[in-house]
């Protein structure tokens, strides 16, 4: 954060006070039981598309782990997210683990090149260590897509793992609604655990919290594991929605995708990969079934936001519900 | 073999250089990281394979005519998109200037594919450049020496520009401390809109010269951006003569990459550019 406003200061947002900071338990509880009756509920198609929905919010909660609170971009997002199909698939295919074992591969290997990866991040910083991120998401790119022998190169790898693990669309479905509540929950404890206000301290502000003791890169390197973890979570669970993995899963669109989520969603809020996924999921089904030219329509959409409203979806929400909470 | 291969690869860096140092002055300016630029790129190609026919098509002179003409209109469209939209933005975040950015990029594809469609379109290349000469006893292509020739007329050009003009001054001066530059006087939003329609006129102008050689569309902004951001990087951002460099570098590591490790080509560049920068890193920490 070279210059500009930066991320709000504790003090002046709306998370003040204990209560803001522990898990609202009735709130979880009824979107989850909602989201389940949705998808029971549903026709087939919706359900899938609710799946996606639920699968890119995890991605985008943990990039926006990142981007929100630890004060790094990350241009090789989705190295992680198809690292994690990537490591379900191989382990898989090439180390003959059963799948149980292959799901819990996955994202391993996502947290594990997060290591990697983010020691050489952290080294730099703003821009410079974005450029980096790049650098090592092509890279990844350009070994999966080439090495044929391994995996697949162009044709990726299927019939590994058998699509959605054999379960009937709504039942896959309510599994997904599991694991991603949980995650979402993991990193809600994350944010706001005495880890978590490291790791924002750091983002706000380096040269502090270095006074205070706590180095940045270190810290930095922790919330890139993290948050590389829990995009392989989103991107195993990816691969076994749809039974296959592609080189485009690590790819640039992807990234670009989750960017796209979370400053939609609104940079500096917990929900922004939430509202973001919801947001953008939406119209990637709907005004591209009506639209043929929906990337205009996002486009749009985003220099809107980020032109009026910067706070996204998220500030708009957050704006309703003041008002409502004023009044008695 | 390996002259013909350099060649190309010296003309590719020269591309390069053209779409890249325009990217680097504009970091150097303003510090916005314009993921845009590959677009504006497009657009110059798109422009002359449509402006060509209507400009004496055939002729070289009509051919660099178009060139310049689809330079100036793209620096146009950068104008009014540094006006209405950038400008708006200096102060927020730099994740807000890229997002902004990327959401040019997605609106230009999708009016590019609106207007030009989905199928490629190519630029048939005018008969005085379209043969081939014997230096050495190999045969290479006019248009590549041509190409060479305009990179070095533009270098020359954006040189004296930068060091012989009272507006090339204040420009590598705003590099240098932008505050300073304003502080003693001179209108900052005048030198920030200059510059990013000067870069935008380099895209144009390299993407007016890439139709001719090779089929064009509306995938060639990202397939371009990646490439010239390796070389912003490589170069050092902001560093005009250091995108001269590293696009010739990287130009000439291509072609030889793809002569003797096609399939590592890519890896290596990547590898070279995380390697610049970690290394700089590092003497930036021991110093």
């Amino acid at each position: 954060m070279a210059r500009g406003e930066g991320p709000p200061t504790e003090s002046g947002s709306a998370l003040q006070g204990r209560d803001a900071y522990s898990i609202n338990w009735r709130l979880v509880a009824a979107v989850v039981l909602l989201q389940a009756i949705l998808l029971v509920v549903s026709p087939p198609l919706l359900v899938f598309a609710l799946i996606e929905v639920m699968i890119f919010a995890l991605y985008a909660s943990a990039l926006n782990l990142l981007l929100s609170f630890s004060g790094m971009v990350s241009f090789g997002h989705a190295v992680y997210f198809g690292l994690g199909a990537y490591g379900l698939a191989l382990s898989i295919t090439h180390f003959d683990f059963p799948i149980a074992l292959g799901i819990v591969a996955g994202p391993l290997v996502a947290a594990f090149f997060g290591l990697i990866y983010g020691i050489l991040c952290v080294q730099l910083t703003a821009i410079y260590a974005a450029m980096l991120t790049l650098a090592c998401a092509e890279v990844t790119y350009a070994v999966v897509f080439q090495w044929f022998d391994v995996t697949g190169g162009d044709s990726g790898i299927s019939g590994h793992v058998p699509t959605m693990l054999g379960l009937a669309p709504y039942q896959f479905g309510l599994v997904v609604l599991c694991v991603v509540t949980v995650a979402i929950l993991m990193l809600w404890r994350v944010v706001y655990s005495p880890l978590g206000l490291t790791i924002r301290a750091v983002g706000q502000n380096p040269a502090r919290a270095a006074a205070l003791g706590h180095g940045r890169k270190s810290i930095q390197l922790i919330a890139f594991v993290i948050s590389a973890f829990f995009s392989g979570v989103a991107g195993t669970l990816f691969g076994i929605f749809h039974g296959n993995v592609f080189p485009d899963y690590v790819g640039v669109l992807f990234t670009v995708d989750g960017l796209l989520m979370v400053v939609l969603g609104g940079l500096y809020s917990f929900g922004a990969g939430i509202y973001g996924a919801i947001i953008y999921k939406l119209l990637d089904n709907l005004a591209a079934h009506y639209f043929q030219y929906w990337q205009l329509v996002v486009g749009v959409i985003i220099v809107v936001v980020v032109l009026v409203s910067p706070s996204g979806i998220a500030g708009l929400v957050r704006r309703i519900v003041d008002r409502f909470e004023r009044r008695p | 073999m390996l002259l013909v291969q350099v060649m190309q690869g010296v003309m590719e860096g020269i591309f390069l250089f053209l779409i890249a140092s325009g990217l680097t002055l504009i970091f150097g300016v303003s510090r916005i990281v314009n993921f845009a630029h590959g677009s504006f790129y497009m657009v110059g190609a798109f422009l002359t394979y449509q402006i060509y026919p209507w400009i004496a098509e055939g002729t070289a002179l009509g051919f660099f005519v178009t060139i310049v003409i689809c330079g100036l209109l793209v620096a146009a469209l950068g104008l009014l998109f540094e006006v209405f939209l950038l400008r708006r933005v200096y102060h927020a975040e730099e994740l807000m200037q890229l997002v902004l950015t990327l959401a040019a990029v997605l609106i230009i594809r999708d009016v590019t594919k609106f207007i030009w469609g989905l199928d490629d379109v190519s630029v048939s290349l005018p008969d005085a450049l379209a043969g081939a000469a014997v230096i050495g006893g190999t045969y290479l292509p006019t248009y590549q020496l041509v190409m060479v020739g305009v990179g070095v007329v533009v270098l020359a050009a954006v040189w004296s520009f930068l060091k012989f003009t009272h507006a090339g001054i204040i420009l590598r001066a705003a590099t240098d401390d932008r505050g300073m530059v304003a502080l003693l006087g001179t209108n900052q939003a005048h030198v920030f809109t200059s510059v990013f329609a000067i870069g935008c006129f380099l895209a144009g102008i390299a993407g007016g010269f890439a139709a001719a050689f090779e089929s064009i569309n509306y995938l060639l902004d990202t397939r371009v951006i990646v490439l010239a951001f390796i070389v912003v990087v490589i170069g050092g951002l902001g560093n005009f003569y250091g995108a001269l460099y590293a696009a010739l570098a990287v130009g000439i590591l291509k072609a030889l990459g793809l002569l003797f490790a096609p399939r590592l080509s890519m890896v290596i560049i990547f590898l070279l550019m995380a390697a610049v920068l970690l290394i700089r890193s590092l003497r930036r920490t021991t110093e």
